[in-house]
Parts: structure tokens; sequence; C-alpha cells
């Protein structure tokens, strides 16, 4: 990582591996510019994998290659590569600065899938929790292992009591075509200056134009509603 | 994030648990499909099963020719959790290793983050090592942390998900 000055050295795929191997042959450069057919680098089979060290080898290994030549491309897309669904405008990224990793539930979620809000899934968990005690006097009904742990995580991380208003209030932010997968981010996350949701969901940085207005009296619903809890 | 899904299914009802009674049959079908549900644990598309909410419909039974049983093809909606990469979320560490941390996350057990993608922090080993920087801001067990996820893996064989995820951003780090 010495070729990266700045904090946030991080770029996706490429520089996601090179900056897990402590020391990349010619990859800094050539990561951060972030242009894969400039590079010369194969795509297929790449793997992420925590090597040096003495963490031992492939404890984690990550494909990002393969079958997921659409995964690098989605991340190059941040780079502002080709075919870009968002339709923002190339960029050329300056070697030390972060690219940010873009969220594209979308395009990941099955069929039939809706996201939550925390908040919402919280209040749908503690109904059927509620029906618990009496499903669970019966021996033949099973209940996931994985209920308790999402509930929990559910519970520990809402800030508002009423999901349907803050559905309502982020509504609004669907007519500058703002997706549901970021609204449930926004709405997990609680952001308190459009600065935080830029920041955190950078999709949105290319209709920061558009948006910052808007979502500054979004969040300042958002605000009001979780003061009343 | 939590997902609201609407999934077919195929519900298997053997001989003996057929009534005549239309109600003891739906009892059977929906136990049966919660039985169903809680063995899958989790999907690589939907990620974590967690609840099933309603049934929506009950198809009409088709009986199966060797077996007797009768499957029964049904259509409900339940709760599940996935990750997805460049999402916000935060999670629990649960234990600190020379170059990274791992942390839980909702039924996710193994999400990672290595030290290279938490800038500024330094390991500092000790009978509780933390990851701690310059402004004294702490990494360790049981601390919430805010992170964004960069990678996701499947395991077809435990059934579960791995997570990589960095701290490389703002508002990312350490939650009070």
């Amino acid at each position: 990582m010495a070729e990266k000055g700045g904090k946030g050295s991080s770029v996706p795929s490429k520089a996601v591996k090179s900056s897990l191997k402590s020391a990349t042959s010619n990859g800094g450069k050539t990561s951060a510019k972030g242009k894969d057919d400039g590079s010369g680098k194969p795509k297929k089979g790449r793997k992420v994998q925590f090597d040096s060290e003495g963490l031992g080898d492939g404890i984690f290994g990550f494909s990002s290659g393969g079958k997921a030549d659409s995964l690098l491309n989605k991340l190059n897309l941040g780079k502002g590569g080709k075919g870009d669904k968002t339709g923002k405008a190339a960029k050329s990224s300056a070697p030390k600065e972060p690219l940010p990793l873009e969220l594209r539930v979308e395009q990941e979620l099955p069929k039939h899938a809706k996201c939550l809000m925390d908040c919402e899934a919280t209040e749908i968990l503690q109904g059927i929790q509620e029906q618990m005690v009496i499903l669970s006097e019966d021996p033949t009904i099973k209940i996931p292992v994985s209920f308790d742990r999402g509930l929990q995580y559910a519970k520990n991380g809402i800030h508002y009591a009423d999901p349907a208003s803050v559905r309502r209030a982020l509504e609004p932010l669907t007519q500058y075509g703002v997706t549901e997968g970021e609204i449930c981010v926004i709405g997990n996350v609680c952001p308190e200056t459009p600065d935080e949701v830029f920041a955190l969901v950078p999709s949105l940085k290319a209709k920061k134009s558009k948006l910052a207005e808007p979502l500054k009296d979004v969040l300042a619903e958002l605000v009001k509603l979780k003061k009343a809890t | 994030m939590f997902l609201k899904v609407q999934l077919p299914w195929n519900v298997i009802i053997s001989a003996e648990n057929l009534d005549a009674r239309g109600l003891m049959l739906q009892r059977s079908i929906l136990i049966r499909l919660l039985d169903d549900f809680a063995c899958k644990k989790a999907t690589k598309d939907l990620g974590y099963f967690l609840a099933v909410m309603t049934l929506e419909s009950i198809g009409e039974g088709k009986v199966r020719q060797h077996s007797g049983d009768v499957l029964f093809p049904v259509v409900f909606s339940g709760i599940t959790f996935k990750l997805f990469r460049g999402e916000i979320l935060d999670g629990v560490v649960h234990k600190v290793l020379k170059h990274g941390v791992f942390l839980r996350c909702g039924p996710v057990e193994n999400v990672y983050l290595s030290n290279l993608k938490m800038a500024d922090y330094k390991y500092v080993p000790g009978e509780n090592p933390v990851f701690l920087n310059d402004k004294l801001s702490k990494i360790g067990k049981d601390v919430t942390v805010r992170f964004m996820v960069i990678g996701t893996k499947w395991l077809e064989v435990e059934r579960e998900f791995q997570a990589l995820v960095s701290l490389d951003g703002d508002f990312l780090g350490p939650v009070s």
C-alpha cells in the first residue's frame, strides 16, 4: 500500500486485491487507474486472498472473477467504465482517491423480493416473536435458527418507532431516481446530513445536484421521527 | 439487508398426515412448510431464512406415484437477511486477530475486517487485544462497528455466507 499515500486506499476489485497483498508488482498505479482494459490483467479467476504475514493462505478466498465478470464490471462501473447503467460519466480517478463500491441491490435481487428497512423488519419479526410462545409449545413446529439473531440485529439497529412514517418521509426521494435499496440503506443508517448520505451511498453522488435540497428536507423529517421515539 | 420474499414451494405431505378435515390438512401443510423452511437455513439468492410470514395460496395436491405422498405447491411470503456489496451495516466484533477482526452481523458470523481495511488503526496486543487509532478510537471485542461490505461469499456445504468488509470511507468505524 506504499503507493497510496492517503487514507481510504481501497479501490474496488483490483485494488482490493492489491491492498490485501502487501506488495503488488506493479499493481498500484494501474489498479488505481481503474481501467480494467488498459491494465492488461486478465479478468478471469481473480482471487482476493489474505496470504501475507502469516495469516495463512486462503482463510478467506473470495473470487471476484470467474462467473463474476459481471461483478467486476459492476465494481469497475464505479470508476466510470463503459456500459455504466447509472449513466455516470467516465471518471478517471486520481491514484490516491478511493473509488467507492456502489450498492446495486436491485440488480442482485431475485424476483418477487423486496427490500425492507430494519425498522420494518423489526416490526414484523417482533409480531412473529409474540406468537412464538404459542408456537413453541407445539414440538412439531420448528423456528429457523437465524430468527433470533436476525431479530436481535434488527432491534439493535433501529432508530425509529414508526416504520410507516419513515417510509412516507423517504418516499419523495423515489421521484429523483433513488432506488428501493438506496432508500433502505438511508433508513437503516439514520444519517444526519446530506454529506453523510452521499458518503455512505456513493451511487447517489451522480444525482447530488438534484438530490441535495430534497435530501435536506427528508433528513429533517427523519430527525423529527427519531426524536419522537 | 432484510428482504421480504414471495416464494413458491413444494410441500410434501405423507399419507398418514392426510386428513379428510380441511383445516387439519392446512395445518399439516403449514407445519411441513415451517419445518422445511427452518431446515433450509439459507440460500445463495435470498440469504438467511428468518421467518415465514403468510401462506398466500395452496395449490392442488398431486399424488406421487410410488410413495403415496401428496405434493402441494404453495406460495408463501417470508423474511430473509442477505448482505449486499456496497451496503452499510453495523456488526459486533467477536474475535480480534493480529491482522483483522471478525464481526457478527445478524445471522452472519464470519464478517472479516482486515487491518488493511481499517486505515490508521494499529494492533495493540495483550490479554484483550484491540485495534487503536491516533484518536484513541478502539476496535475490540464487543465493539459495534459500522462498515461497508466489499465482498460476499456463499459456502454451499455449510449453507452460510462470509463477508469481507471495509472501513475505508467517511462515517465508518466504531459507533457508540
